[in-house]
């Protein structure tokens, strides 16, 4: 589903996604890098494609999702959490798609807006993320959000015909609470 | 990857064939032992019956990132189920589960030669190259029989399950083609 609640940080916010959106998504997905730390999407999508993507999500109830934009506006990416209610669980993605915005901490603030929907609003016990084992900015930026290594999926991932290592990262509603 | 409706993997003292819809009372009956259910994630669902086993099935049995075998012993007893879910081709990696259903049959050996059937099949015939799984962290006998089959403990998830409501840790472990042929 889309979510109906706007989130607002310091600098940034999440918003629900909008149709207008998906031209600038599907545009920034051209950068190979960002794909290859996105991991699930290997090639470009076409527009087509990223409606498709969008209205698969519109209609999921497991799935919610924002766009992340700065407080002035300025479109940044994408952020979703994959929920599974009966464990009071959920897999959170987040995507800064702008590369000329990489390296602000807007990901970061995201994220805990995301993690303080998360455990205030949906009450839930445990977020946890998978993310490329090589991507180091990444990884720092959850470890600062208080994720955990948990694991690590060898042979995990292929991108471009080159296999890679999964990172299994998580953080529990004690560890929020207790770092408030 | 299309299979064969009417495939059959040999294990030494098992054969695995694709699940059917006859299979339903099976199926009910496993789920409905608590020592069994303990297990699954079924542990936090109440008495099945045919009715709601049907709509599982109807739900799961046409997607095709999963496919489900029934193990039987070589007398044509059938004993368990194990499969894979999450088949993903294109970073050729599948998830295992697995389930003796009938206790009469645990520790005889039947879950790890399913195994390792399947292993086989996953490797050979479907050319997977990662083979994960995750349990829940206080099964041992499931962790002694996953080591047996070449299996590898990567990580173990926090708080990752409720077991009777309660928050439960669970192990990740996979097997990777090279281990496998090695």
């Amino acid at each position: 589903m889309i979510s109906e609640s706007i989130l607002t940080g310091e600098n940034v916010r999440l918003r629900p996604v909008q149709e207008s959106d998906l031209p600038h998504f599907q545009r920034w997905l051209a950068d190979e890098e960002l794909r290859r730390w996105i991991g699930s999407v290997e090639d470009q999508p076409t527009m087509e494609e990223e409606f498709d993507w969008y209205l698969g999500r519109r209609q999921d109830p497991e799935s919610v999702l924002w766009t992340i934009e700065t407080n002035g506006g300025v479109l940044l990416g994408t952020t979703e959490l994959r929920l599974s209610p009966p464990n009071r669980r959920a897999e959170v993605g987040i995507s800064v798609l702008d590369r000329t915005h990489w390296g602000h901490g807007y990901g970061t603030e995201a994220m805990r807006l995301v993690l303080e929907y998360a455990f205030d609003e949906l009450e839930l016990i445990r977020v946890e993320l998978t993310t490329d084992a090589a991507n180091a900015r990444a990884i720092r930026s959850y470890e600062k959000c208080g994720f955990i290594r948990e694991g690590l999926m060898r042979n995990h991932r292929v991108f471009a015909g080159v296999v890679g290592d999964t990172l299994m990262m998580a953080i529990l509603r004690e560890d929020w609470l207790a770092a408030r | 990857m299309t299979i064969a409706p009417d495939v059959r993997i040999d294990g030494d003292i098992v054969r695995l064939r694709l699940r059917r819809d006859a299979d339903l009372p099976l199926f009910v009956r496993w789920y409905n032992d608590p020592d069994v259910r303990h297990w699954l994630h079924m542990s936090e669902a109440g008495e099945q019956t045919v009715e709601t086993e049907r709509q599982r099935w109807e739900l799961t049995r046409h997607d095709p990132t999963r496919i489900t075998f029934v193990i039987e012993t070589k007398d044509g007893v059938a004993v368990g189920n194990v499969g894979l879910i999450a088949i993903e081709e294109a970073h050729g990696r599948a998830e295992l589960g697995v389930s003796i259903g009938d206790k009469d049959y645990w520790n005889r050996g039947y879950g790890t030669d399913a195994i390792r059937a399947l292993l086989g099949f996953a490797f050979e015939t479907m050319g997977l190259r990662r083979v994960e799984l995750i349990t829940d962290h206080d099964n041992d006998r499931g962790l002694r029989c996953y080591e047996k089959c070449g299996f590898v403990r990567e990580g173990v998830l926090r708080a990752n399950r409720l077991r009777y409501g309660k928050p439960l840790d669970m192990v990740v472990m996979s097997v990777l083609r090279e281990d496998w042929q090695a």
